[in-house]
């Protein structure tokens, strides 16, 4: 353990106080007696569950990002904000034919974006003002294959002057784009075969093996 | 960013990149792999386990931790909470990750009215966590025989074979469902699902989404769960206990509200357990890659109510968790990184295993290291190898890393290290309860209408998961276990009861058990450990 443990000065939650250099901002609330559960997922930086909002000493800009992840340092100035309401629209999206073409339908607030970029504030570096241009020209490629990794934080919806969720926006182009490419030929095959009983023989020469046979036969098996 | 002391280390590192390249190390014969496994993988430390006193498994071998939280009394006051139920409902489903979202939604899909409570947020699980990708035999080259082949091989024939060939049978109409959902699974030029081959496995198997394939998974389940009225949402409201009739039988739970620090229960027909694991028990001191609610309240509670445990002295440590920079302490580098050439190097810049040996060997050889003097200390005075990241780069060219692991890539540049340019620091992390509570082809426990699904169920691993195939169970046996719960809902439940609790407090205080502990954990104690 190290006990040259140097201490910095921090705003959390508007109370100065002295914390143990090197924590992220969740471990000092905790060491600062904050009983944060609410806003706490996976401590690794993947579920977005732990936004905070903070200004850097010496700076002139709030930022955003992940509790998590985000170490303080001497002069920082932090809450946490997590669960930042977003509108998410209810669907049933197997009721529809094209659900692409129903996207205005369920987001017509997305029409609206003026493309001013305040959204840009995305732990991830996702650039979620072009996503959304990308949505709202119609190019649904481009903008899917932009937000895999989008953690639904909810931060670029936080920002949005026009109360536009672009994660729940990018959310539906995702799964409507799914729905609508081709059944995979080596899935589709494959259930082929298994409605016609290929593999059964098979499964009764395994079901009858004692145990060291069973052994012998798994450890037979090779790469093809 | 590294302190000067650790960039003296990846100094050695970088002098002897050249020399390693070429450098073929054997692998290990299966005398060498079980003389290592039973030096130093933690499931042979014999001083981290002990012999369960009380229940269904007395005799069997556990961890302390594990064994510490059944052998206590329960966390809530009996006296002073009330049974009247404030709900009732059909199937109560415990665990909002992928086995609870997916047991909720076929449920529903029954016509059952379904509860689904959770801990945290739904989604807020491992299941979102899962990076690499899921086991399922649609490559040409494959079939579920093999698959199945290598679960149980995978496994040292220790899991149950009619489970795994439930699981690898399903495979494959299971990912059907998922792409019918929405799930944008990776594909290749033709259109097929993209597979890919990992350690331990015989043909291309992995299916993913980049790099985040669960988080990808889960944002689809938690859109469709909102879809209909069917499924009532209890965030943060963790379970504590579960309720009995007169004869034995599950018909509910007692849950805490974490807002209005009150306890309710809620009766049901049928309840499905998918609270998933217990890493966050951190076993033996080890860091863990699990998200803050596993803390094996699964095992806890149905233990209490009379289930049967499966393997519950059998643990994945993953050979390669961050060591440094402290705050990311556990979080998981993916395996990929070492099937793509990442070598393991040790302080004296030695290789010392073959890196395609499975994760407990791995592990094992980590171990080994460090035990011997050759592991790497940081300045917080934890030890760990390097992970030669940079090699990756080299070899697969410039700009590959950023490319094919941008998460990873993104998390270490946000402290400012360059996984391109500069090693990582890794030692083994909890990760993976390989057993649990035991459950037949629909699901069901030895308690009858309690139905468990995901890592908190026990039987199909057997003594190592393969990667992959977690998330491949959890899409299983969660549906599986929601459409037999779901069947149950013209069963009458009966009187809500503790009577199981109160017998397992006789038999604790007859065998003389004493113990300060209570149980369920629920939430980890955080220990600050850089004080
Ligand atoms: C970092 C990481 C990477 C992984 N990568 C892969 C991979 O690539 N491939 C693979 O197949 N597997 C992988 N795994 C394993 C896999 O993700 C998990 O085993 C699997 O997702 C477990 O699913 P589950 O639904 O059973 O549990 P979880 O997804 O953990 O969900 C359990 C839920 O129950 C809640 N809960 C806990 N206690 C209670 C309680 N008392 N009451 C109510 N709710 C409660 C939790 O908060 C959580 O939401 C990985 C795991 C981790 C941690
Ligand atoms: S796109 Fe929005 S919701 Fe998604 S990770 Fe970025 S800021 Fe968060
Ligand atoms: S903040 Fe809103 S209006 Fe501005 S670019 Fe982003 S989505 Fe469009
Ligand atoms: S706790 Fe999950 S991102 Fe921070």
């Amino acid at each position: 353990m190290k006990n040259s443990a140097m201490f910095i000065i921090v705003e959390l939650e508007g109370r100065k106080i002295r914390i143990p250099e090197g924590l992220t901002v969740i471990e000092a609330l905790w060491d600062t007696g904050y009983d944060v559960k609410r806003g706490i997922g996976c401590l690794s930086g993947l579920c977005g569950a732990c936004t905070v909002a903070f200004i850097e000493r010496e700076s002139t800009k709030v930022k955003f990002g992940l509790g998590c992840q985000k170490v303080a340092e001497e002069g920082l100035n932090v809450i946490m904000m997590p669960c930042f309401p977003s509108r998410a629209a209810r669907y049933a999206m197997e009721a529809m034919a094209h659900p692409l073409e129903e996207l205005g339908t369920h987001y017509p607030e997305l029409y609206t974006c003026n493309d001013c970029g305040a959204c840009n504030v995305c732990p991830e570096w996702i650039n979620v003002a072009g996503v959304m241009k990308f949505a709202k020209d119609g190019d649904y490629e481009a903008a899917a294959s932009r937000v895999t990794d989008c953690i639904m934080c909810g931060l670029c919806a936080s920002r949005c002057p026009k109360s536009i969720a672009p994660q729940y926006v990018a959310l539906y182009i995702q799964r409507a784009l799914a729905r609508e490419r081709p059944f995979p030929p080596n899935l589709a095959k494959r259930l082929t075969q298994m409605e016609s009983f290929v593999f059964e023989a098979e499964w009764s020469r395994i079901v009858a093996m004692g145990d060291d046979e069973l052994k012998a036969y798994c450890a037979a098996m090779e790469g093809p | 960013m590294y302190p000067d002391s650790l960039c003296d280390s990846i100094a050695i590192v970088d002098a002897t990149r050249e020399k390693r390249k070429g450098e073929e190390l054997l692998r290990l014969t299966s005398a060498e792999m079980e003389g290592l496994l039973r030096r130093y993988h933690p499931d042979y430390r014999e001083a981290g386990f002990r012999n369960l006193r009380i229940g269904a498994n007395r005799g069997d071998r556990t961890t302390h931790e594990i064994a510490d939280l059944l052998e206590a009394f329960s966390n809530l006051d009996h006296s002073k909470i009330s049974l009247e139920p404030e709900f009732d409902t059909d199937v109560l489903v415990l665990g909002g990750g992928g086995a609870g979202v997916t047991a909720a939604l076929f449920a529903e899909s029954m016509g059952a009215r379904v509860i689904l409570a959770t801990k945290l947020r739904v989604g807020n699980s491992n299941t979102i966590m899962a990076l690499g990708g899921m086991q399922a035999s649609v490559h040409e080259d494959d079939s579920p025989v093999r698959h199945f082949a290598d679960t149980m091989g995978a496994g040292k024939f220790a899991g149950k074979r009619e489970l795994v060939k439930t699981m690898v049978e399903d495979g494959p109409a299971i990912v059907k469902w998922l792409l019918e959902l929405g799930v944008d699974f990776d594909r290749d030029e033709e259109g097929n699902l993209a597979t890919r081959k990992a350690g331990g496995i015989t043909a291309p198997r992995i299916i993913s989404i980049g790099d985040y394939t669960g988080l990808n998974i889960m944002k689809v389940l938690k859109d469709e769960i909102r879809k209909g009225e069917g499924i009532e949402v209890m965030e943060f409201a963790p379970a504590v206990e579960l309720t009995t009739n007169g004869f034995g039988e599950c018909n509910g739970a007692v849950l805490f509200d974490l807002g209005r620090k009150r306890h309710f229960t809620v009766r049901a027909r049928a309840v499905v357990l998918a609270t998933g694991g217990s890493g966050r028990l951190h076993f033996q001191g080890f860091p863990s890659s699990n998200n803050f609610g596993a803390t094996g309240d699964a095992i806890v509670l149905a233990y209490r109510a009379g289930a049967r445990l499966e393997g519950i002295d059998s643990f994945q440590y993953h050979p390669t968790g961050v060591m440094f920079p402290d705050h990311m302490v556990g979080v998981l580098v993916t395996e990929a990184a070492r099937s793509l050439g990442g070598q393991l190097v040790n302080g004296k810049g030695e290789r010392f295993i073959n890196e395609l040996e499975t994760r407990d060997a791995c592990s094992a050889a980590i171990i080994r290291e460090c035990e011997e003097g050759n592991g790497v200390r940081t300045p917080a005075g934890k030890v760990g190898v390097w992970l030669d990241t940079p090699l990756i780069e080299e070899t697969q060219g410039k700009g590959f890393l950023k490319r094919r692991f941008p998460s990873m890539y993104r998390h270490f540049m946000r402290v400012k290290i360059d996984i391109s340019k500069r090693p990582l620091l890794t030692y083994p992390t909890l990760h993976y309860q390989n057993g649990g509570i035991l459950i037949d082809e629909k699901g069901e426990t030895t308690v009858r209408n309690l139905f468990t699904a995901g890592e908190a169920a026990g039987g199909i691993h057997g003594r190592n998961r393969a990667m992959g195939n977690s998330l491949l169970d959890i899409f299983v046996f969660g549906r599986r276990a929601g459409l037999a719960a779901a069947k149950r809902k013209y069963s009458e439940p009966g009187n809500v009861t503790l009577g199981h609790v109160y017998r397992y407090y006789d038999r604790l205080k007859s065998l003389r058990i004493s113990s300060v502990a209570t149980s369920p954990t629920l939430f980890p104690e955080f220990i600050v450990s850089k004080l």
